[in-house]
């Protein structure tokens, strides 16, 4: 019953936190994008902060540049269950463009912590992003948190 | 007291750790690591062709993405020697006037974030969609517009969209003069942004701030005026305040919109019928070449064989401005969430470098570290 209820609950009520681990910005600007009245993430029930001790789903940007290899991981550990971990642009996929000789970024993202989704794209267009937050958030949020009690 | 913000935190977007001295509330100085998006671009770029390396000057910042490929390719362009066909001079103008206007309704939006005012920062992201739209029809692509190459530009621009950007522009110029008028005349506003984060003329100069942080605090400077193009066959005015505060840098970012609707009325006008992209032979040689970014001069050095890149330096202004920020903004700001809206005040974009300032916390003095070597200078109790 309580279990119930609390997957209800959560299905509507998702917090999101934002981490750059070394992007270009260009998928932080699209993500914040989302925020504007036309995308409006708010109407979904999908609340945008920075903080991971909050958060449900954390969108990661990005290849992972050399001081986030230790930190992705201590990040991940402060987010409470359940998380999801959406990898957001080409970056953190593949290294994109940074993934080559000389550079100091070690992808991809689920070499540090499981991912659940994948947006493409450099960057990704808000609706992509707005979609795929609404096809993994809710649902996985709620059998996730079921699966942990 | 010190109180340690990010690298992730509610108030900033991007990683970054600040290191703020207090007592009490009130700011005493404040540190700064920078480091957390440190990708090696410029060691990447060296050995490979304009070519491939184009793509990567795009994706410097992704904020102000598109003046990084124009100052990138118009470098190569000088190392040759030669100009550009004035259509695509034109073409260029009319994208970094669209882009600048987008940086700065983002820049003005995260800061009434910080400072908790909803209502301005929904306002500004949506008068910021109708722009970006403007730039898809342009150029194709959102974000990272991929629209310049070595002799001129990608595309030709047709009637049609000239058109509609045009349509654009009437529907953003019918919207927008309310909302600078919003901030100058609400009293709350005023109380939260007047006075707080001051920076005089002198410390803008000692700091190297650049931009419109600069302008804000007397600094007259704008590399577009030196611009032959801009020079030439544009009509518009420097914008400059002389508060040097958070509401002057807020307000001398909301008057350049204005100004650069101007210029791209004036460039869609006059556009000259001709070709967009020429070829252009590059001969071994160096160059440096500076340009007005939506947050001041950004400036490339690039050195070549011909073929292969030899040597390449990138200066992006944000890093003088963060700086000028922490060392001169920060004295004696009243609160830590004054603190943070002054942060985001500066426009910041986290470039990659590393600094250390070390703060005697009883006497509230700063002095330089000057490398691990001297450390002996340091009292280190």
């Amino acid at each position: 019953m309580l279990d119930t209820l609390k997957s209800i609950i959560r299905k509507s009520s998702i917090h999101m936190c934002l981490l750059n681990t070394g992007g270009c910005n260009g998928c932080d600007i699209e993500i914040i994008a989302l925020l504007s009245p036309r995308y409006d993430l708010e109407q979904y029930g999908i609340y945008f902060h920075n903080n991971p001790r909050e958060a449900d789903v954390i969108l990661v940007t990005g290849p992972v540049a050399e001081q986030w290899k230790e930190n992705l991981e201590r990040v991940y550990s402060k987010i409470p269950n359940p998380k999801i971990v959406i990898a957001v642009g080409a970056c953190c996929l593949s290294g994109h463009l940074y993934d080559q000789k000389g550079s100091s970024v070690y992808p991809p993202l689920d070499k540090f912590i499981p991912v659940d989704a994948s947006v493409p794209g450099c960057p990704p267009r808000p609706s992509e992003i707005l979609q795929t937050i609404l096809t993994v958030g809710p649902n996985a949020v709620a059998a996730k948190g079921r699966q942990k009690d | 007291m010190i109180i340690p913000i990010g690298p992730v935190h509610p108030a900033l977007k991007e990683p970054l750790r600040l290191k703020l001295h207090t007592i009490g509330e009130r700011v005493i100085d404040a540190e700064i690591d920078y480091g957390y998006v440190y990708r090696g671009i410029e060691k990447i770029m060296e050995g490979k062709t304009w070519q491939k390396s184009v793509y990567l000057a795009e994706r410097v910042c992704g904020i102000c993405s598109y003046i990084q490929t124009q100052t990138f390719t118009e470098t190569f362009e000088k190392i040759a020697g030669e100009e550009v066909p004035l259509r695509a001079q034109f073409l260029r103008v009319i994208t970094n006037e669209l882009d600048r206007i987008q940086s700065h309704l983002l820049a003005n939006s995260t800061y009434f974030k910080t400072i908790e005012h909803e209502t301005l920062f929904m306002y500004m992201l949506s008068m910021r969609e109708m722009i970006m739209d403007a730039i898809e029809l342009l150029t194709g692509n959102r974000v990272h517009m991929a629209w310049n190459v070595v002799g001129g530009v990608r595309l030709d621009a047709k009637e049609v969209h000239l058109k509609s950007i045009v349509d654009i522009l009437d529907k953003f110029e019918s919207q927008y003069p309310k909302y600078p008028q919003m901030f100058e005349n609400g009293p709350l506003l005023g109380l939260r942004s007047k006075e707080v984060g001051v920076m005089s003329k002198e410390d803008a100069i000692k700091a190297r701030a650049a931009g419109p942080i600069a302008r804000a605090s007397q600094v007259i400077g704008d590399l577009r005026i030196d611009k032959p193009v801009y020079r030439d066959h544009f009509d518009f005015k420097v914008i400059w305040r002389d508060e040097g505060d958070n509401f002057a840098r807020n307000m001398n970012r909301f008057d350049e919109v204005t100004e650069s609707i101007k210029i791209i009325r004036q460039a869609i006008e006059n556009l000259p019928e001709g070709n967009i992209r020429k070829k252009i032979d590059i001969p071994a040689g160096y160059a440096d070449n500076r340009n007005e970014a939506p947050r001041g001069e950004v400036a490339y050095m690039i050195e070549t064989n011909g073929n292969l890149i030899k040597n390449i330096s990138i200066r992006t202004p944000s890093i003088m401005n963060i700086d000028a920020c922490v060392k001169y903004m920060f004295k004696d700001v009243a609160t830590v969430a004054d603190a943070l809206a002054t942060y985001a005040s500066v426009d910041p974009c986290i470039a990659c470098t590393e600094r250390v300032v070390i703060v005697d916390e009883k006497s509230g003095k700063t002095c330089e570290f000057d490398g691990i070597w001297n450390v002996k200078s340091v009292d280190l109790k």
